[in-house]
């Protein structure tokens, strides 16, 4: 457990010292990167000033912390806003996107894995993997203007982008929540399947349960269990998934809100940014692990 | 499965070859043909600068294709030499190699991979290097993982006893048998890469214009599908065709091969 939680606290040192390094990556002088070749000397004084550029980078690196620590991500060198304000104002988006997206491949993916285990090997089955294993590997970028061809543009259903009726939410969420339907799906399958064939279950037929008590009670709920490790650990292609998906459908989140910084070369911004989605899906990771081993007491925590 | 597999990609290369052989250039502007929909002139149409889709999306296929096997390769011996040294050494330098890859992977995705081509600025060099900085790490996890089962077999003790040198360990009797998992890998990363080089051009850091590229194609697809469906269709349809082509040819080569990885 508490080996567990160390090997946790340096993945988060890590990533941490990643981020900060990324602005020292910045081909030659990230000042006159950020501010253009035509800034005045006293500008790139001032911006590397307040950037603490001009310390040791080992110093730079404490300052980072310790300011982190105060949640205070600096301010943008563009709109000197505070980047804890932009991004306070930016992730509530991104969350109720995630988590409709997770809510649709959840709805979708665990009903039609029962559905394609049921059938196992007959054409229903064949179709459903065939389909969630095929269209899985298709990126959000492609998925995303796809449907907005569909929904929005042929056959108009939809709004195209933007945030302004609620309506907008469903093709961004649906372009996200596919992927996971689908690898959802195929777990479902599979470990129910696996299940199936277990001697409870054939005292569960035994004793005279109805059909729909034995699967959805009792199969059901052992082969769940990884479908936990599944979601969270999607959790990450989902939120890397924001990014490219707010950007098509025009979503005000943190990960558009990434690329409009490195766009405008505000590189504080874009560390942020990338921090804090970084930090998002290593916390998301450690819940699933806990969870994991709470609901299935197999899992020894010291293990 | 394997044959429509081999059907598309014998398609897409001798469309490519043909379209070299025909001269088919893809920064030609034809200033009548702006957005025009596929005809006589412009077989799949033009895009917003009258610039002929076909002909882009063949130069912008050997790009990616280029960069795919490229940065395969590059994190192909990357990660494979980390990983057999974490695996044949074990212990410390494992321990440490390890810690180094879960705070590459706690990046979730191609974030990584987008915040590297942010600050390196875009370009085809800065791509694959950003590409290439975050790509070793998952062929690292898997060589470790099978250098560690491998290292205590009979074959690789007898060597060790009889005086073989670490290198030689290494590369005569662990490699060798890792051969056909890292093929397979390296078919799914082919993919893997250009979709993630497909990303990074929509997203403005790869590929720069006038260069095609079939990202920063859909992505203007996508700004002028109200006017021009069809681009944005045509494009999407032809990364799809490649995609499930080069999964339907991993898949083929994990059976044939009887590879199981964990993914």
């Amino acid at each position: 457990m508490f080996k567990r939680l160390f090997s946790f606290a340096t993945v988060i040192f890590g990533v941490l010292l990643l981020t900060f390094l990324l602005i020292h990556l910045v081909p030659g002088d990230p000042v006159e990167v950020m501010l253009g070749e035509s800034a005045s000397t006293a500008d790139r004084m001032a911006l590397r000033e307040d950037l603490g550029l001009n310390q040791p980078v080992i110093q730079q690196f404490g300052t980072y912390l310790s300011k982190l620590s105060h949640g205070d991500f600096g301010q943008s060198i563009h709109t000197k806003t505070p980047i804890t304000e932009m991004i306070r104002m930016r992730y509530p988006a991104t969350l109720k996107l995630a988590v409709l997206s997770l809510l649709i491949g959840l709805c979708v993916g665990i009903p039609l894995g029962i559905y394609a285990a049921l059938k196992a090997n007959r054409w229903q089955d064949l179709l459903v993997t065939l389909v969630s294993v095929r269209l899985s590997a298709m990126p959000a970028f492609w998925l995303g203007p796809m449907l907005m061809l569909i929904f929005a543009v042929w056959l108009g259903w939809l709004p195209v982008s933007g945030m302004e009726s609620g309506a907008s939410i469903i093709l961004p969420a649906l372009t996200l929540g596919f992927g996971l339907s689908a690898i959802l799906t195929r777990m479902t399958r599979t470990s129910l399947l696996e299940v199936l064939n277990d001697d409870y279950i054939r005292t569960a037929r035994a004793k005279g349960l109805a059909e729909r008590t034995v699967i959805l009670r009792h199969a059901l709920r052992a082969a769940l269990l990884p479908i936990i490790t599944i979601v969270g650990l999607q959790m990450g292609s989902l939120l890397a998934g924001t990014v490219i998906t707010e950007t098509i459908f025009s979503w005000d989140g943190i990960g558009r809100l990434l690329v409009e910084s490195i766009e405008k070369r505000d590189y504080p911004v874009t560390q942020a940014c990338v921090l804090v989605v970084a930090l998002s899906y290593v916390l998301v990771n450690l819940v699933t692990d806990m969870l994991y081993r709470f609901v299935d007491p197999r899992v020894k925590f010291a293990a | 499965m394997k044959k429509i597999a081999i059907l598309i990609l014998l398609f897409w290369v001798s469309a490519v070859l043909l379209g070299r052989a025909f001269g088919l250039h893809g920064n030609h502007i034809d200033l009548n043909a702006i957005l025009a929909t596929p005809g006589i002139q412009h077989w799949l149409g033009a895009d917003d600068l009258g610039r002929d889709i076909l002909a882009r999306i063949l130069t912008g296929v050997q790009v990616s294709f280029a960069v795919a096997i490229i940065v395969t390769l590059v994190t192909m011996i990357t990660g494979v030499l980390i990983g057999l040294i974490a695996g044949f050494y074990g212990g410390k330098v494992d321990r440490i190699l390890m810690q180094i890859t879960d705070v590459f992977l706690a990046f979730p995705g191609i974030l990584l991979a987008i915040a590297f081509a942010a600050v390196l600025g875009p370009g085809l060099i800065n791509l694959m290097i950003a590409l290439s900085i975050t790509g070793w790490v998952s062929y690292a996890r898997l060589t470790r993982g099978q250098a560690l089962g491998l290292r205590n077999h009979q074959h690789v003790l007898a060597a060790e006893s009889l005086g073989a040198t670490v290198p030689r360990i290494i590369f005569r009797h662990i490699l060798p048998l890792l051969a056909s998992i890292l093929m397979v890998e390296a078919t799914y990363s082919l993919a893997s890469v250009m979709i993630a080089e497909a990303s990074l051009s929509f997203l403005g850091l790869g590929i720069q214009a006038p260069d095609a590229s079939w990202g920063a194609m859909l992505r203007d697809g996508v700004r002028y599908m109200l006017v021009a469906p069809h681009y944005v269709l045509i494009v999407g349809l032809s990364l799809m065709s490649l995609i499930l082509a080069i999964n339907l040819g991993g898949d083929y080569l994990r059976d044939k091969l009887d590879v199981r990885t964990e993914k």
